[in-house]
């Protein structure tokens, strides 16, 4: 029984975690721009990010070590510093995304400017990881999280041409626009492969102390709660396929958005639009949050701990503290919420190789995961991952130039 | 035991179980017609930078000293460790250690401060 409530949260996690503004605004302009042909792109990311939670929550439960604590003592600070660095500035333009998207949400319903927002949404956030238990923050954005199945629903109500929802299954070229549609195949890999997703889960997987009798545990939370984050993730293309594309709007006009779930849905849809927009990226905000204090944390060797009284882990408390702050002035400052989406997700799979690769040597090193290592299927996967992450960092920049 | 694949980088823990930094950089001694031997670990920023360049420690040190900030090195004694297995255990307290005093000062100056920093939810472990 207590192993079904696991899996049952550890899927709401998986919702919550997973669809965050990156997800939302890359299937929503996939949608919007290319129908329902990048599917395909949906699905292979959400194989890997599979693969990838649950290599990270492996390592946490076999060797008790997070995944930047391994990766320091394996691969030494002289190499752990290149990625670390990268991971705090992509985290901070990622938070600052996040809370844009809440922000937005927020615009939706009041009419008034996002920027206006920021603040207070940062003060909110601050609030609720300064008072709550890791518990608490983890199971309410989780049910919170319920929200964004609206868009499964607003899928469905649309009756889509279900032939060519399923042909946008089978990876396809483009016969037109090719930069712009490469450019958002890469932003979705992007959105979906969130390194901030790989170090939280693992930092969580410590903070809840898991060990070797929870891997089953593990594998079914990676693959139902990555899969079902997915479905979601293709809902919100199938609405914008449905309704932005036939409209002719495209995401510039973000304005339109909520047209998505209100041509399906009313009055109703609009308010369902706005909520699991703000609720998704609030959740994100969170782990985004955490997970930095987590990571700078671990890298130095602090006392860390959600649980744990802010003043005795004051540096931990002051990281999220000013990340917090900072990432708020970036959203403030950046200007248009979902140019900086974009671009931020980019840049994400522009630094994804530089942790995969030794992520997936660390899984087959015998010192940490003894007879847990990877098997031929995690490490097929693995070259898969890696090989593709490579070739996408490679052409990220190229294609943002062209296709962005 | 093998000095660079167990030791260095590894999470510090003091006698109390706090985590107390991580082992930045081992320092040998080396003695004349005798085998060299571990002196002491190495931790803090300094060490840190240093790995990184050498230049960088100097920038580093002469940042801190025209900001007036003494620097008194966090050195761990060999003969003070315990243990070295996933972490490395030794008999300091880590309060009472140099590499301490930042969180000690955003302790007090900044995080205790603010309302709400004494609550704990460490009771609520799943």
């Amino acid at each position: 029984m207590k192993n079904v409530l696991k899996v049952a949260l550890g899927v709401l996690t998986g919702i919550g975690g997973f669809l965050d503004v990156g997800a939302i605004a890359t299937s929503a302009e996939a949608g919007a721009v290319f129908g329902p042909r990048l599917l395909w792109v949906v699905a292979f990311g959400t194989l890997c990010i599979i693969f990838l939670v649950e290599m990270a929550g492996r390592l946490a439960a076999v060797s008790k070590h997070t995944l930047a604590d391994a990766l320091r003592e394996r691969f030494g600070w002289k190499y752990f510093v290149i990625p670390f660095s990268c991971e705090v500035v992509v985290d901070l333009l990622v938070l600052a995304a996040e809370i844009g998207g809440v922000c937005l949400a927020l615009q939706f319903v009041t009419g008034i400017s996002y920027r206006w927002f920021a603040i207070p949404v940062a003060l909110l956030l601050w609030l609720l990881i300064w008072l709550g238990s890791f518990a608490f923050v983890e199971d309410a954005t989780s049910i919170l999280g319920l929200v964004t199945l609206a868009f499964v629903v607003g899928a469905i109500k649309m009756r889509p041409d279900w032939h060519s929802v399923a042909a946008g299954f089978v990876p396809s070229a483009p016969a037109h626009d090719g930069p712009h549609y490469w450019y958002i195949a890469l932003s979705i890999i992007g959105a979906i492969i969130s390194p901030y997703l790989i170090y939280f889960y693992s930092s969580g997987a410590v903070e809840d102390g898991w060990s070797v009798k929870e891997l089953r545990v593990n594998r079914v939370v990676a693959t139902i709660g990555m899969g079902f984050g997915s479905v979601v993730a293709m809902g919100v293309m199938i609405c914008a396929a449905t309704t932005l594309l036939p409209a002719g709007i495209g995401m510039d006009d973000y304005a339109q958005a909520p047209l998505m779930l209100s041509r399906a849905l009313g009055m109703w849809g609009f308010y369902l639009f706005a909520a699991a927009l703000g609720v998704a990226c609030f959740g994100a905000c969170i782990e985004i949050t955490l997970e930095l204090a987590y990571l700078n944390a671990q890298t130095f060797g602090w006392n860390w701990g959600e649980n744990v009284a802010p003043k005795k882990n004051a540096r931990f408390a002051a990281i999220y503290t000013g990340a917090v702050l900072v990432a708020a002035c970036i959203t403030i400052v950046a200007g248009d919420p979902l140019k900086l989406t974009l671009f931020t997700m980019a840049l994400t799979v522009t630094v994804l190789p530089l942790l995969l690769l030794p992520m997936i040597m660390l899984m087959n090193d015998r010192k940490f995961l003894g007879k847990h290592r990877n098997g031929w299927i995690s490490n097929t996967m693995g070259v898969v991952i890696v090989v593709t992450v490579i070739v996408l960092a490679i052409f990220a920049i190229p294609l943002q130039i062209l296709g962005g | 035991m093998d000095l660079l694949l167990d030791v260095l980088d590894q999470q510090l823990i003091d006698k109390h179980g706090r985590k107390s930094g991580k082992v930045d950089g081992i320092a040998i001694e080396l003695r004349e017609g005798k085998p060299p031997r571990v002196a002491y670990l190495d931790m803090g920023t300094d060490v840190l930078a240093r790995r990184l360049s050498p230049r960088l420690e100097r920038w580093l040190q002469r940042w801190r000293a025209r900001i007036g900030r003494e620097v008194v090195p966090f050195q761990v004694p060999w003969s003070k460790v315990k243990k070295v297995h996933l972490t490395v255990d030794a008999d300091i307290d880590a309060v009472k250690e140099p590499g301490y005093h930042i969180e000690r000062w955003l302790a007090e100056h900044v995080i205790g401060p603010i309302p709400g920093s004494q609550i704990s939810h460490e009771d609520k472990q799943r």
